[in-house]
């Protein structure tokens, strides 16, 4: 069975058949979704309108070969992924040639621990537990949190914490080895974790 | 080695501890710690619900783009040269 409904199938039928218009109403309901996954890899809106760009070639492209095991969502999306990350291979980054600032742990006495006993800390995993206006403000947060990330650390978040790629495929992806990629993966959640601190703990912040 | 690491070393580690890619030793001696240590067990708590947190927060649709729409016209208009 299909996971395309007929109205797609039809639409890829006809974008197959060198039909622009079908193919512009195929991808127009996801393009939010792709725009935004490109733009949170890139980290700026130039690099990701071009990688978006060019994953909509590539998926034009390879349409005959979508076979329906996936939505064509899902299809759609691990290329314009894949599209970002070939973006980002060919640009160079300053802010990841730099020395990666402390993490903001601790503090600690001097045999590594903590220097005060802190209570309270209960994570409250549930956005719809805050109020609208709190998830505004944490969504914001997040994503200047986010953006000051190095490049090369907040891929890793993405593709690893909101996209759910193996940690082996991310090394893959990025010609590093796997305890690279978990070394920037930890990095960038105690940072994330460090800014949206006052939000999320439960109790006294 | 002492079995049971400092709250620096644990906090350094929790990802590699999350995704089992420790020693067994290591793993046994941050596993005791985070059962004796409020601060760290609530780290690592943190830790895992991040993913989470980030996926409703940035998850929920938003209206297209125009920097999305431009994409697409820049495509079709490549395609129809």
């Amino acid at each position: 069975m299909t996971a395309a409904s007929p109205s797609e199938q039809d639409l890829i039928q006809r974008s197959t058949t060198g039909d622009s218009d079908a193919f512009g109403a195929l991808v127009q309901p996801h393009l939010g979704l792709f725009y935004n996954g490109v733009l949170r890899i890139l980290g700026n809106e130039a690099d990701a309108e071009d990688a978006l760009q060019d994953a909509l070639i590539s998926i034009h492209r390879d349409l005959p070969r979508f076979e329906g095991r996936s939505r064509f969502s899902s299809w759609g999306y691990r290329i314009c992924l894949n599209a970002a990350l070939m973006v980002r291979r060919s640009r160079v980054r300053i802010r990841d040639m730099e020395r990666p600032d402390p993490l903001p742990l601790g503090p600690f006495d001097d045999r590594g621990h903590h220097q005060e006993s802190e209570h309270g800390t209960e994570w409250q995993v549930e956005a719809q537990a805050h109020l609208l206006v709190e998830q505004q403000e944490m969504r914001a947060v997040l994503l200047r949190a986010l953006d000051e990330l190095p490049d090369s650390h907040r891929i890793v978040f993405v593709l690893k914490d909101m996209e759910d790629w193996e940690t082996e495929e991310i090394a893959e992806h990025l010609l590093v080895p796997a305890g690279t990629v978990r070394q920037r993966l930890h990095r960038a959640r105690v940072q994330l974790q460090a800014r949206l601190r006052t939000y999320i703990l439960g109790g006294r912040p | 080695m002492r079995l049971m690491p400092s709250c620096h070393d644990v906090q350094m580690e929790l990802t590699e501890y999350l995704e089992g890619t420790l020693p067994l030793r290591r793993r046994l001696g941050i596993w005791l710690h985070l059962r004796l240590c409020r601060v760290c067990a609530g780290v690592l708590r943190g830790l895992r619900a991040l993913p989470l947190l980030a996926r409703q927060l940035l998850g929920p649709a938003e209206p297209v783009p125009d920097a999305a729409l431009r994409a697409l016209a820049r495509m079709q208009q490549k395609q129809s040269d």
